[in-house]
Parts: C-alpha cells; sequence; structure tokens
C-alpha cells in the first residue's frame, strides 16, 4: 500500500476543499434519503408481516343485495360441524363516527369466556385484563383514540350517541400501546353486549364469523363449502386478506418508490455531471503529474482513492444519519407519506428491520458508479501526451 | 547519449491546421553535456525537448537515449523513463500552486512509495542546495518567482536523473535570479549531469561552461 498516493489523494480533497465538501454533502444527502426510504420500507413490511400473522384464517360474512350485512349467530352450528373446522367465533365490530373530531372509530365486542377471541387480540394488545371490562362496563381504546378524545376534553369517559339517540356513557379502563399500532390505533375493545346496545344490533345477529381451521392446507376447501352451505355467504380467506393488504402497502410503496427514483436520478445525474468532464486545473495537474513520471495507473490509483474516500464516507454518514432517523427519530414526514395524514393516524414505532441485502444493494449501486465517475474521465485524460494535457 | 534520428512532429495532423513544428532533425547529445538550443519563439525548441522528454512521440523518426527506444515505449514505460532518467523544469515551472513546496518537490517520487526517512533527507539536501530551507512548507502561490523556479529545480533533481531539461528557464526572472539560476547549472554541469536548455536569453550563449549551442530556426537546426 503506497501512503504517499493515498496522502496525496487525501490532501487533493482537501485542497478542492469546497468542492469536496459539496459532493459529499450532496452524495451525503442522496445516500440518507435513498437508505431511509428502503428503512422505511423494510420497517413497514416487517410490521405488515406481524399483522398477516394475526389474521383469522377465514371470515365468514353475509351478503345481502350486494352489501355485507350482519349474519345469524345460528349458523355457527352449522359451521362447527363441518370438518375440520377447529373453532368458529362470532366477532360484533363496527365504525362509530365520532363527528365533533371528524374521524371514525373501529369499535370491536369482545367475550370475557371466549378465549379463542382474546387470543386474536394477544398479538396486538398487552397487558389488558379483560375480566374488568364487563364488571365495570369500561373500554380499552387505542392510542389514536385516546389522543382524539383527550383532545376533544373526554377524560376517562365517553358518551356513545345510540341509534335511538339516548347516549351510553362508557368508562376507560386503558389505552393499549399495540406492537402493531399500524392495525389497531384507532380500535376500541368492549364487552360484546355493549356493543350491540350501541350500534342497536339484534342480539341473535353479529357481524361475522372468524373460524379456526385444523390444518391451514384445507383452508381453500372449507372455503367451498361454506360458500355451498350458505349461497349468501361471502367467504374471505387470510390470504384473500394479505392480498388486500399487500395492495396496500404496494399502493403506498409505489409512492416511496416514486421517490426513491427521483432521489437516483438525481444521483446519476450528478455523477453524469462528473464523468462529462473534468476541470481545466484538473486536466493541468493529471499533465503535470504524468510529465513527472506518473503512470497512469498511479494517476488512476490516486483518483480510486479521492473518489472512494468521498463516497465511503458519504455512504457511511448517509446510512448512520437515515438509521438515527428512522430508527430514533421515527422518521418524521417521510413515515407520514406511508401511513397517510389522518388524524387518527397510527402512532407506532417503526420495528428495527435491517436487511443487509438491501444495503449491499445501495452500496454497489452508488459507490461503483461514483468512482468510475470519477475514473473514466480522468483515464481519458491520463491517457494522452503529457505535453498535450499541459499545452 | 541522446539521439534524435530523422525526427518529424507535425501537430494536428491531416487537419486545416496542421502544422510542421520540427523537420528532419538529426541530433546527437552526449552524456555530461550541456546543450543550448536557441532560437525565436515557434523555432520548435520546446518541441524538440518535449520528445527528448517523452512527453510527446515524433510524427516521423525514433528517439533514442541510452540505446533505449524511448519515442517506441508504451505509455507506461515512458512515464517509468521520465521518472527514473528526466528531470524536467517547464518555462512556466508547472507546479500544483495549492501544494507546499514540500509536497510538490516529491511529487515525482510517490509512485515509487520511497523510504519516508531517506526521502526527507533527499529533500532537505535540496532544499538546503537551494537555499529555501525556510519554505519548505510554504505553499507556492505565496512563494516568489525566483523561488518557484528553485521549487521546481529541487523537484527536478529529486530522482537524482541523469538528464537535465530546461525549457525557456529564466524567462520569467529577472537579470539577478537569471544569475543565480546559471550558476546552478553551472554546479549540475559539475555532477557530469547532461544538461539541455531551451532559451532565447543571451545570457547563455557566451558560458564557458556550455559545451554546445544549437541554434534552431522554422523547425529545423541552422547550426550546431
Amino acid at each position: 500500500m503506497n501512503h504517499f498516493l493515498i496522502g496525496f489523494a487525501i490532501s487533493s480533497l482537501f485542497r478542492r476543499g469546497a468542492k469536496s465538501f459539496f459532493t459529499i454533502f450532496i452524495f451525503t444527502s442522496l445516500i440518507f434519503l435513498l437508505s431511509s426510504i428502503l428503512f422505511i420500507s423494510n420497517s413497514i413490511k416487517e410490521e405488515l408481516f406481524i399483522t398477516l400473522k394475526s389474521l383469522p384464517q377465514i371470515t365468514v360474512q353475509k351478503l345481502q343485495a350486494g352489501r355485507h350485512t350482519n349474519i345469524e349467530i345460528s349458523k355457527i352450528d352449522k359451521l362447527l360441524k363441518l370438518n375440520g373446522v377447529q373453532s368458529a367465533i362470532p366477532r360484533i365490530w363496527g365504525y362509530y363516527y365520532f363527528e365533533k373530531a371528524g374521524v371514525n372509530f373501529s369499535i370491536v365486542g369482545i367475550d370475557s369466556f371466549d378465549k379463542q377471541y382474546k387470543k386474536s387480540f394477544e398479538a396486538i394488545v398487552k397487558d389488558v385484563d379483560f375480566d374488568e371490562l364487563y364488571k365495570n362496563n369500561s373500554m380499552i381504546v387505542g392510542e389514536g383514540v385516546d389522543k382524539v378524545l383527550r383532545e376533544n376534553y373526554y377524560q376517562g369517559v365517553f358518551n356513545f350517541i345510540k341509534p335511538d339517540g339516548e347516549l351510553k356513557k362508557i368508562k376507560i379502563a386503558s389505552t393499549f400501546k399495540s406492537a402493531t399500532a399500524l392495525e389497531s390505533n384507532d380500535i376500541i375493545l368492549m364487552p360484546k353486549d355493549l356493543v350491540l346496545e350501541i350500534f342497536g344490533m339484534n342480539k341473535n345477529e353479529v357481524t361475522d364469523i372468524v373460524l379456526e381451521i385444523a390444518n391451514p392446507e384445507e383452508i381453500p376447501t372449507i372455503a367451498k363449502k361454506i360458500k355451498n352451505l350458505f349461497p349468501d355467504s361471502k367467504v374471505i380467506t387470510n390470504s384473500d386478506l394479505r392480498v388486500s393488504y399487500q395492495n396496500i402497502f404496494d399502493y403506498k410503496s409505489g409512492m416511496f418508490l416514486a421517490l426513491f427514483i427521483i432521489s437516483a436520478f438525481t444521483f446519476f445525474m450528478i455523477v453524469y455531471d462528473k464523468a462529462s468532464g473534468l476541470s481545466s486545473e484538473e486536466k493541468r495537474e493529471i499533465g503535470i503529474l504524468k510529465a513527472l513520471g506518473w503512470k497512469i495507473d498511479d494517476v488512476l490509483k490516486a483518483k480510486f482513492y479521492e473518489a472512494f474516500v468521498v463516497s465511503f464516507i458519504s455512504f457511511l454518514v448517509g446510512v448512520m444519519l437515515a438509521l438515527f432517523f428512522v430508527y430514533t427519530l421515527q422518521a418524521p414526514l417521510l413515515k407520514d407519506i406511508f401511513i397517510g395524514y389522518s388524524r387518527l393516524k397510527p402512532v407506532f414505532d417503526l420495528p428495527f428491520a435491517f436487511d443487509f441485502q438491501t444495503l449491499f444493494l445501495l452500496f454497489f449501486l452508488t459507490i461503483p458508479i461514483y468512482i468510475a465517475a470519477i475514473i473514466i474521465p480522468s483515464w481519458r485524460v491520463a491517457s494522452m501526451n503529457a505535453d498535450e494535457v499541459m499545452r | 547519449m541522446i539521439e534524435c534520428k530523422n525526427i518529424t512532429k507535425v501537430f494536428n495532423q491531416n487537419k486545416r491546421n496542421e502544422q510542421t513544428a520540427l523537420k528532419n532533425i538529426n541530433l546527437e547529445i552526449k552524456s555530461g553535456e550541456l546543450v543550448v538550443l536557441k532560437g525565436a519563439s515557434g523555432s520548435g525548441k520546446s518541441t524538440l525537448l518535449s520528445l527528448i522528454a517523452a512527453l510527446s512521440k515524433p510524427t516521423i523518426g525514433e528517439m533514442v537515449v541510452d540505446d533505449k527506444r524511448v519515442s517506441k515505449m508504451p505509455d507506461n514505460f515512458t512515464a517509468m523513463f521520465r521518472r527514473q532518467n528526466i528531470g524536467f523544469i517547464f518555462q512556466k515551472y508547472n507546479l500544483i500552486s495549492t501544494l507546499s513546496s514540500y509536497e510538490n518537490i516529491i511529487l515525482p517520487t510517490i509512485p515509487s512509495n520511497p523510504d519516508e526517512i531517506e526521502l526527507d533527507k533527499r529533500v532537505d539536501e535540496l532544499l538546503k542546495m537551494f537555499d529555501i530551507t525556510s519554505k519548505k512548507e510554504s505553499h507556492i502561490k505565496n512563494l516568489s518567482g525566483g523561488e518557484q523556479q528553485r521549487v521546481a529545480i529541487a523537484r527536478a533533481l529529486i530522482n537524482n536523473p541523469k538528464i537535465i531539461i530546461a525549457d525557456e528557464p529564466t524567462a520569467n526572472l529577472d537579470e539577478k535570479l537569471s544569475l543565480e539560476f546559471i550558476d546552478i547549472i553551472k554546479e549540475l554541469k559539475q555532477q557530469k549531469r547532461t544538461i539541455i536548455i531551451a532559451t532565447h536569453d543571451p545570457l547563455f550563449f557566451n558560458l564557458d561552461f556550455v559545451d554546445r549551442v544549437i541554434e534552431m530556426k522554422d523547425g529545423q537546426i541552422l547550426c550546431s
């Protein structure tokens, strides 16, 4: 390793201080932006993966006039008789529009004795005593709901307006912070009877029925059987839900992709600008070095060290800043692009999902290209006669 | 021994602005000889120097230095040849203005990754020889013309070359500094180096230690 050559390359960066600083600044900013996008994207994928794992295997809904309507609870017995169906859980849920704040809450009814149902919430709700809800006629709210209620001066209690216009006062037992806030931030959990009362629903009906299947391979076959058994039903499998979640994610990630393309395009424009030529001062310097006995590869090595130092420092700083921005600061502004600007937008923490493969891809898409952009014009000049370059 | 055999140099060949800088030059310069090339601007002196230094190649003919056909060498070999054999003092010095004197002087040694202690010793020697020790860390832009020229000479000598080539070395100097330069050349001549100086400065024409004055005109040697 020729430390004189490395020293010369580094001193060249300092000699062209303003230019070097500007290049590092632009390069770092682009790497920061590109890696932030990738980190957020990976993080949200991870969040989505956790959510998908907790989805019901089969959801049975009733359709009437092409619309989703409540389903008779009596159908559970018939569903349980199907081979392979391990459990059938009636769900009561719906949306409550809070006019004052202009937001929708998702209200979900739960049964204290229904262990399976509680299990489905285990992934998203932690440290909650469901039995307490029954005793006190109270509810558990997501962080987003809690925030909106507080903003509207509801401290520990909320008055729901029932379909007949009467008020139903329900206490807030606690607030849950879930691991998958992307999905559960607007949720209110309360006893089923309370939900039925607030929505004015018939006690013999539920919103839908979720099934647990012993062998996941049998899900499509059982879904077909249900459709035959209840022609007026809509049978949603977990793979259907996965597709629909994925579609939402893909739509959002499309925006990220657009941002990524713009950043990458800017990077390549800068690279093209670099590759299209050297300043007269840089050309003259190469001519002098050649006249003093530097070989073409000596000149190129010096230029390589210069470009590598600039690009590697920029890459490291850009990635470190992106890590700090995404995982410590929780990607302000950029995260909003993905999760939207709803007042009830999830306040979830981006889970740490570090994908080395993506990082390597970013490394090999930027650093070698930048180095080539420096080396190629230098090579063109260094290949000329020294006399010609200096003239 | 430097041999120029039937050298012709044409710039911008086959273009509208084609220009013949040298026409059929034949010249021999012995080792240890001090030769002055004289002639008006555009006579071909600088072109001949750059061919001898292997900075460019002749259009026709051959340049031979110590039995090596330098004009036929590939680019990397001519670079090695220059580094090991040639010390070139350019008319405008061609120093890198943003580097210090020390950094400029060591430039020709960098590709060979020299021993740092020996290199520092050699640089100090040269700085002392040319009386610019105090300017070691000064940036070139902060040096006077004479000081810059001394740095350029020190740089030309750092690899201890056998051949020293100077192109119009006194063109930017006053008489006092020109005389100082002549003293330096005299000392280098005493060290048995081959020296070729292209100049139209009359100060060089009647020096007793100059072996030959070669006059050039329109790319040809008039008399030697």
